[in-house]
C-alpha cells in the first residue's frame, strides 16, 4: 500500500509553484512573521548564494530525515508552562508551524488525533 | 540573543554541525541542552541533538528554533562521530549493493517507468524523469527528489508497485 506524502497541507499552503511559502498569504504574516530571512546575501554575490543555498539544502534534507525517523514513535513534548506531553507523532507542515500527533495524552485524557502548534512546543525528544 | 541565532543563516549554523553543543533555551529550569548537532532547520532555525546511549540506541531532542537563546560549542566531533551521525539518519542505505546489481535495478526502473509511458532518461548514474524528478542509486523510492511533490509522490508510488523479478 502507498503511504502518503508526510506533509501536513493547512489552508493557504506553499504558493502553487512550490518554492515554499508565499509571503502575501494572510497565513504566512500572521504567523511567519519573526520567520527567518531567505538570506541574508546580497543578490550581487551569487557564490557566496549558491554555498548558502547548498548549506541550507544539507541541512533541510537532515531535519526532513529526522522528521521521517520521528514518525509513528512516541515523542515527549516539552512545552511553556511546564507542560509535559507524550504523543505519536505523526507530521509537521512544510514551514514547521504545526505537528500532527496521535494519541496525544493530555492531563485530562487522550486525544485521540491533534494538532501542536510548534510556537508553544520548547523542545521534543524521542528515541531511535 | 534568541533574534541572532534565528537570524544567522545556513552558513553559520554549518559551522555548529556534528559538534557536541551546548544549547541555552526556554523560560523553565530545564533549559540546557547538551548533545552532538545533527542539524539545524534552515526554515524554523530548530536544533536537532543527538546523544548516544547503548549500543545502536540514541535519543534524539528538537529543540525548537524560536526559544533558542545561545548555543556554545563544548567539544569538536571526530571523522568517526561524523559517520555515526550521517548513520542515524540513513539506516538502511543499501550501497553494499555491487554495480551489476545495481545496473540491472536502474534498468528495470526505467522500463517500468517506460512502460507507464513515464518520459524516463538516463544522466550518469541518474534516471531523470521528464527533468524534474531524480532518482539516484539505489533507485528505490526514497530515492526519488523532486521539488514537485505530486510528481514525486506519483513516481514513488508506481516503482513502489513496480514487479519484482
Amino acid at each position: 500500500m502507498a503511504t502518503p506524502v508526510p506533509v501536513l497541507r493547512l489552508p493557504k499552503g506553499p504558493d502553487p509553484n512550490s518554492r515554499g511559502f508565499d509571503p502575501k498569504s494572510p497565513r504566512y504574516i500572521s504567523l511567519c512573521r519573526t520567520s527567518i530571512s531567505s538570506s541574508a546575501v546580497s543578490d550581487a554575490d551569487s557564490e557566496e548564494l549558491q554555498r548558502e543555498q547548498h548549506a541550507r539544502s544539507v541541512l533541510r534534507e537532515r531535519f526532513l530525515r529526522c522528521l521521517l525517523a520521528m514518525a509513528n514513535k512516541k515523542v515527549h513534548f516539552h512545552m511553556f508552562e511546564k507542560v509535559k506531553v507524550e504523543a505519536t507523532f505523526g507530521a509537521s507542515d512544510i514551514d514547521v508551524l504545526n505537528f500532527q500527533v496521535s494519541d496525544l495524552h493530555t492531563p485530562i485524557g487522550v486525544q485521540k488525533e491533534a494538532l501542536i502548534r510548534c510556537q508553544d512546543v520548547i523542545s521534543l525528544t524521542f528515541d531511535l | 540573543m534568541q533574534r541572532t541565532w534565528s537570524l544567522s543563516g545556513p552558513l553559520d549554523w554549518m559551522r555548529y554541525i556534528n559538534k557536541y553543543v551546548e544549547v541555552k533555551a526556554g523560560t523553565s529550569e530545564e533549559r540546557e541542552h547538551c548533545g552532538w548537532l545533527l542539524t539545524v532547520d534552515p526554515v524554523s532555525a530548530s536544533l536537532v541533538l543527538v546523544n548516544f546511549g547503548e549500543v545502536g540506541r540514541a535519543s534524539v531532542r528538537v529543540v525548537m528554533g524560536h526559544v533558542v537563546e545561545k548555543v556554545e560549542v563544548l567539544q569538536e566531533g571526530d571523522q568517526e562521530m561524523v559517520d555515526r551521525l550521517q548513520a542515524i539518519l540513513i539506516q538502511t542505505q543499501s550501497s553494499d549493493l555491487d554495480p551489476e546489481q545495481l545496473q540491472l535495478r536502474k534498468d528495470t526502473v526505467q522500463l517500468w517507468l517506460q512502460k507507464n509511458l513515464i518520459p524516463v532518461e538516463e544522466e550518469g548514474a541518474e534516471l531523470k524523469v521528464a527533468g524534474v524528478l531524480t532518482i539516484s542509486a539505489p533507485y528505490r523510492p526514497e530515492d526519488c527528489r523532486s521539488c514537485n511533490q505530486i510528481i514525486l509522490d506519483r513516481i514513488q508510488r508506481l516503482i513502489r508497485i513496480k514487479p519484482e523479478y
